[in-house]
């Protein structure tokens, strides 16, 4: 699952930033409020956390011009102004959800799990495919009960199929979502990540099918 | 209450001096009116005297003594004596008052007004001249006295109860905006430092008013002020927390021990920060006008440069910067010692995170004219000329800028030397970078 995170404070930013990773985000960061429309286009986020004071352009200016332009992406809205009129003002902007400065990083997490459920249509924490299993409050993957070792790279090819489960997701599409702006987006090396995840389900009943020109696509046999 | 009584008190006592006077003219009208009618009877009756068959014979005539029946039921006494002192008739001890002089005495238990009239008897020979001593008891003199009195009193009295009902009335008209001013300020609805508005208020306290409120919008703009200040530092406070909180689950959740140790580090670093941003805050609340009393102590700005440069040296070293000092001799100033330093302090940090690592810091003391110089030169990025204004103002980061700063060291500067009365100026360095230059006035002796 990717994320875009945009905080102008570099130290809070990078370490937010980290922990997100830990957590097996795909994380991209700006500084800067005019940077936030190009790295939604260049990419395929699933979230946004907004902070509000940023240089130039400040989080409500941007959150206005995404929703004026009909993007429907979650925004969590970080700010270190915690008064009612700012929380007020950043909902009716159109921000999803609202977090004052400090936090815990447990609540942005239960936060952005949150918003990723309704994005995607789902009430209950955990997906399932067969008997591959994905705790979205753990963000770990089991197979038949048992944790599935993944690399940060294999399993965000592998949360992406899921929540698409079902549905074709194309190269384009996946490469869009695992790779953050630091890294070479290489496509050819999706066909890796996809061979290993593959190999590690070997066994199961869960299958990646190969849909030649089309992409990929998560399936269990009943 | 202390008007009242300036008021009512002078009242009073002029009240009590006219009734010891009116009783002084009451006592004295009476006295003359009463010797009038001594004089009148003892005439009336030294002229009755004469000599019939060659005897002097005197008899008093009853108008001599009715005249003194005022209803006051006072008793007359008299005698008539010949010149050699032969009793011709009335009371033989009734003693005589002193030639010329009408006297009081006491007679038979009473006392007495007593006149003694000398005349001429022809005919009389060696009898003449005779004398009539006639006296009366007090009574009527007395009823006289208080009848003159009284009439003074009431009088008087009426005048000071007119006299203290104005005042009242005066008083109370020219209070009353007074009042309701007090009332206006003791309202409990007024939780606010809302300009005062007393209604029909004439000119007299206007200017009282007027004051009043002027100075409540001064009181009014410094809460304002720490206000803003507290919710900028709250503000400020809360980016450098969530860094504190991020940095400590970062470290707990990993596992592996060298980025759990980078965290830590980190952690560390960015708890001295926050520990520095709270130092900030506390210097520039003392800064403050009025929260700390001023202190005048002589200090050697030399000196206390050298003991920052001393205490900065290991962050120069670290990021190799050439932190050095050039100074020749003693500068003393008069000022907060401990504000001086801090304002040091602030110029030198800020220095040394705007210098590039391996770059060079100068702090300069010297003396010129009548002022102590001190100028820190780096060489960093600069600060534009239009942003040079502004770096002063609490919490004031410049656009874009990288450096986690807290927008706090140049307004703690400012504040600092300004209340020591110097100024601080900003300039370019000979090879870029920016000079900080504090000029304070250098102390006498």
């Amino acid at each position: 699952m990717r994320l875009l995170l945009v905080e102008d404070n570099r130290e809070l930013a990078d370490w937010l930033g980290k922990t997100l990773r830990q957590a097996n985000y795909v994380v991209d960061i700006v500084h800067d409020g005019e940077d936030v429309e190009h790295a939604l286009a260049a990419g395929d986020h699933a979230l946004v956390i907004l902070d509000l004071a940023l240089p130039r352009m400040g989080g409500l200016e941007v959150l206005r011009m995404l929703r004026a332009r009909g993007n429907r992406v979650p925004v969590i809205v970080l700010t270190a102004n915690a008064s009612l009129d700012g929380r007020v003002k950043g909902l009716n902007e159109g921000a999803d959800d609202y977090l004052a400065k400090p936090f815990q990083i447990e609540e942005l997490e239960a936060r952005i799990r949150a918003q990723l459920r309704r994005a995607n249509d789902r009430t209950a924490p955990v997906v399932a495919c067969g008997d591959l299993i994905f705790d979205t409050n753990t963000r770990l993957f089991s197979l038949a009960g048992e944790t599935l070792a993944l690399t940060p790279r294999e399993h965000a090819v592998l949360e992406q199929l899921m929540v698409k489960a079902g549905r074709t997701v194309s190269k384009a599409a996946l490469s869009a979502a695992i790779y953050d702006f630091e890294t070479d987006a290489d496509p050819s090396a999706i066909e890796i990540y996809v061979h290993r995840v593959r190999k590690k389900l070997e066994g199961s009943r869960v299958h990646i099918v190969t849909l030649r020109g089309l992409g990929y696509l998560l399936r269990h046999e009943d | 209450m202390q008007l009242l009584a300036w008021v009512v008190l002078p009242l009073v006592g002029l009240a009590t001096i006219n009734l010891w006077t009116s009783h002084r003219n009451a006592l004295a009208t009476a006295d003359l009116v009463t010797d009038r009618m001594l004089m009148g009877s003892a005439r009336a009756i030294a002229e009755r005297a004469g000599v019939s068959d060659g005897v002097l014979d005197a008899t008093i005539p009853p108008a001599a003594i009715e005249m003194f029946d005022t209803g006051d039921r006072d008793s007359v006494y008299y005698h008539v004596k010949a010149a050699g002192g032969r009793l011709l008739t009335g009371y033989p001890d009734l003693p005589e008052a002193p030639k010329s002089s009408n006297t009081e005495a006491t007679y038979r238990d009473h006392r007495l007004r007593l006149l003694t009239f000398s005349h001429t008897v022809v005919g009389a020979g060696d009898d003449s001249p005779i004398t009539v001593t006639v006296g009366v008891t007090l009574a009527g003199h007395d009823a006289m006295v208080r009848r003159l009195w009284f009439g003074a009193f009431t009088q008087q009295l009426a005048l000071v109860a007119i006299a203290g009902l104005f005042v009242l009335l005066g008083l109370h008209r020219g209070l009353a905006p007074l009042i309701r001013l007090r009332d206006a300020v003791r309202s409990p609805s007024r939780s606010e430092l809302d300009p005062i508005e007393v209604p029909g208020a004439q000119s007299e306290i206007r200017p009282l008013i007027d004051a009043l409120n002027a100075y409540m919008a001064r009181v009014r703009a410094q809460m304002a002020a720490q206000r803003r200040f507290i919710a900028n530092a709250a503000h400020q406070l809360r980016t450098p927390l969530a860094l504190l909180s991020t940095q400590a689950s970062y470290a707990l959740r990993e596992s592996a021990a060298d980025a759990r140790q980078e965290a830590l580090v980190a952690l560390q670093a960015s708890s001295g920060r926050l520990a520095r941003l709270a130092e900030q805050l506390l210097t520039l609340s003392r800064a403050e006008p009025g929260s700390r009393r001023p202190r005048a102590d002589r200090i050697d700005l030399t000196e206390a440069a050298r003991h920052v440069l001393e205490t900065q040296a290991p962050t120069a070293i670290g990021r190799n910067i050439d932190l050095g000092l050039e100074e020749a001799g003693p500068v003393p100033v008069i000022g907060d010692g401990t504000m001086l330093r801090e304002m040091i302090v602030n110029v030198v940090d800020n220095a040394l995170r705007y210098s590039p690592a391996g770059g060079s810091v100068t702090v300069k003391l010297a003396v010129v004219g009548n002022e102590a110089v001190l100028t820190v030169a780096d060489d960093g990025p600069g600060i534009p000329v239009d942003e040079r204004d502004h770096v002063f103002e609490r919490f004031y980061r410049i656009a874009g800028s990288t450096e986690e700063g807290s927008g706090l060291g140049l307004a703690i500067v400012r504040e600092v030397v300004e209340n020591a009365g110097g100024h601080v100026t900003l300039g370019d360095g000979a090879a870029g970078g920016l000079v900080v230059e504090v000029r304070l006035p250098l102390a006498g002796g």
